[in-house]
């Protein structure tokens, strides 16, 4: 702060910062992909009451909804070291970005657990009947007919998840990852320009937002183009 | 690196000791979050002229940017734009004078503003019209039939969203913490680097942000179940 206001140094700033939006983009594909993994695995286990293991799978979403992602995130940092030690594995001098991606990883896939198990539990029944009237067997018509279906479902929440762990990652320079928001620290504390930093990274972030939703919007409604012809063809 | 498991039930009462700090961050720009969501709501829902423009740059910006986003250009461009005014009509008054959580209060409402304002929109239409007319055939006015009929209805069908809302801002000052606010998140850390043991006190803000979001989630269920009384069907 200190300095007066120069909206001409978002011009020089907008460009620097977008070259760090890589590693931004890294964390959120590397978080999502292992959290939807994590997340259908999680809504398999409770959708199918496996014993033990569904109880395991509550207490970890409650956990995850329960507490600040910045939390998670120091608990990660400072936790998995510790725990790993004692079946000595040192990771203590792990980049930070991994620890980052496992944090993310963990929250998304809670989220992306209640979001497939209520989209699980929205098809039919009749699907899964149908499925073994043509000689499927359990997994077989969970795999090929449900699944894919709640996938579609699911949709609409599993964008806006993306969207909101987009914007999550913003918190990952505070266990010194150099991403966009880590490399606007440095830029602050050489031009003393906070402000400006501040309305380029937000000018950079909302255009990826923007993008997102759009995308999102051309593939929802890409996987449902079958929709409307099905409800005529039964109507 | 040993685990202090001692250690956790100390920095639980030390960070324990920020929670009105943290309940003040959420709760109050909730409040103010409330006011702007419902104005903001009901100018986007009778398209009032120009307000609905800037009402939906708004929207869409608060949802389209991190929160840290908001409380940073809170917290760097409002002390620029107090002194500029000051100077400018001689009201003496200085930006550093003003505390830092003012800033962060400011952020706050107005990211709740913008959250808020969707769940109002989207539970102000779930009411079916037909309730508008029926309260029209019995001649009220707008205004009655929004306030008496609409609204109360609109807020019971709310419920789940505002626990969810309520949750989400109480882990959201948290964030609070990197502009030096001594809420929870601040106050772990300090216990954390004046006696080295991170691990222990992030633990602990972790079980009480725990508790608070069970115990909030228990409250809605109770709330929910009364404000919706009405709409239990026919079969009691």
């Amino acid at each position: 702060m200190g300095k007066s206001f120069d909206l001409s140094l978002i011009v020089d700033f907008v460009p620097t910062l977008i070259h760090y939006l890589g590693v931004t983009l890294q964390i959120l594909a590397a978080s999502v992909s292992l959290g939807m993994i994590l997340g259908i695995a999680a809504a398999i286990l409770r959708v199918f009451r496996i014993p033990i293991l569904n109880q395991f799978v509550i207490l970890y979403i409650s956990f995850i909804r329960g507490t600040p992602i910045l939390i998670q995130l120091f608990l990660v940092f400072y936790g998995l070291p510790a725990i790993l030690l004692f079946i000595n594995i040192d990771i203590s001098r792990m980049e930070a970005l991994y620890f980052v991606i496992i944090t993310y990883a963990l929250s998304s896939g809670a989220h992306f657990a209640e979001i497939f198990r209520g989209a699980i539990k929205a098809v039919d029944h009749g699907q899964t009947e149908a499925a073994y009237s043509v000689g499927m067997n359990n997994s077989q018509s969970f795999f090929r007919i449900v699944l894919p279906q709640a996938i579609r479902i699911a949709f609409p929440n599993i964008a806006n998840a993306i969207i909101g762990s987009l914007k999550d990652t913003s918190l990952a320079f505070t266990i010194g990852v150099m991403d966009m928001m880590g490399r606007g620290e440095t830029l602050i504390a050489a031009t003393a320009h906070g402000l400006e930093v501040y309305l380029s990274l937000s000018i950079i972030y909302y255009a990826v937002v923007l993008l997102f939703e759009k995308i999102f919007r051309l593939y929802e409604n890409r996987i449902n183009r079958h929709q409307a012809i099905n409800v005529s063809a039964t109507g | 690196m040993t685990i202090d498991i001692l250690f956790i039930w100390t920095a639980f009462k030390e960070i324990l000791k920020a929670l009105p700090t943290t309940l003040f961050l959420t709760i109050i720009p909730l409040f103010a979050g409330f006011l702007i969501g419902l104005a903001v709501a009901l100018i986007r829902i009778y398209k009032v002229k120009y307000l609905a423009g800037v009402a939906n740059g708004y929207v869409s910006f608060f949802r389209g940017t991190p929160i840290i986003m908001h409380i940073m250009l809170i917290y760097f461009g409002f002390p620029l734009l107090i002194d500029l005014i000051s100077a400018k009509f001689d009201w003496g008054i200085q930006s550093n004078s003003i505390p830092i959580s003012l800033f962060v209060l400011t952020a706050l409402s107005l990211s709740a503003g913008a959250y808020l304002s969707e769940i109002f929109r989207s539970g102000i239409i779930s009411v079916s019209t037909g309730q508008m007319e029926a309260a029209y055939s019995v001649g009220m006015n707008t205004f009655q039939a929004m306030t008496r009929i609409v609204l109360p209805q609109a807020m019971a069908q709310s419920i789940p969203n505002f626990t969810n809302i309520f949750i989400g801002f109480l882990h959201t000052s948290s964030i609070a913490f990197i502009v030096s606010q001594k809420e929870m998140t601040g106050a772990a850390n300090i216990v954390a680097s004046t006696n080295l043991k991170f691990l222990e006190s992030f633990i602990a803000a972790g079980f009480i942000y725990w508790g608070l979001t069970i115990i909030a989630e228990g409250l809605s269920f109770l709330i929910e179940k009364k404000a919706t009384a009405y709409n239990r069907g026919g079969v009691q």
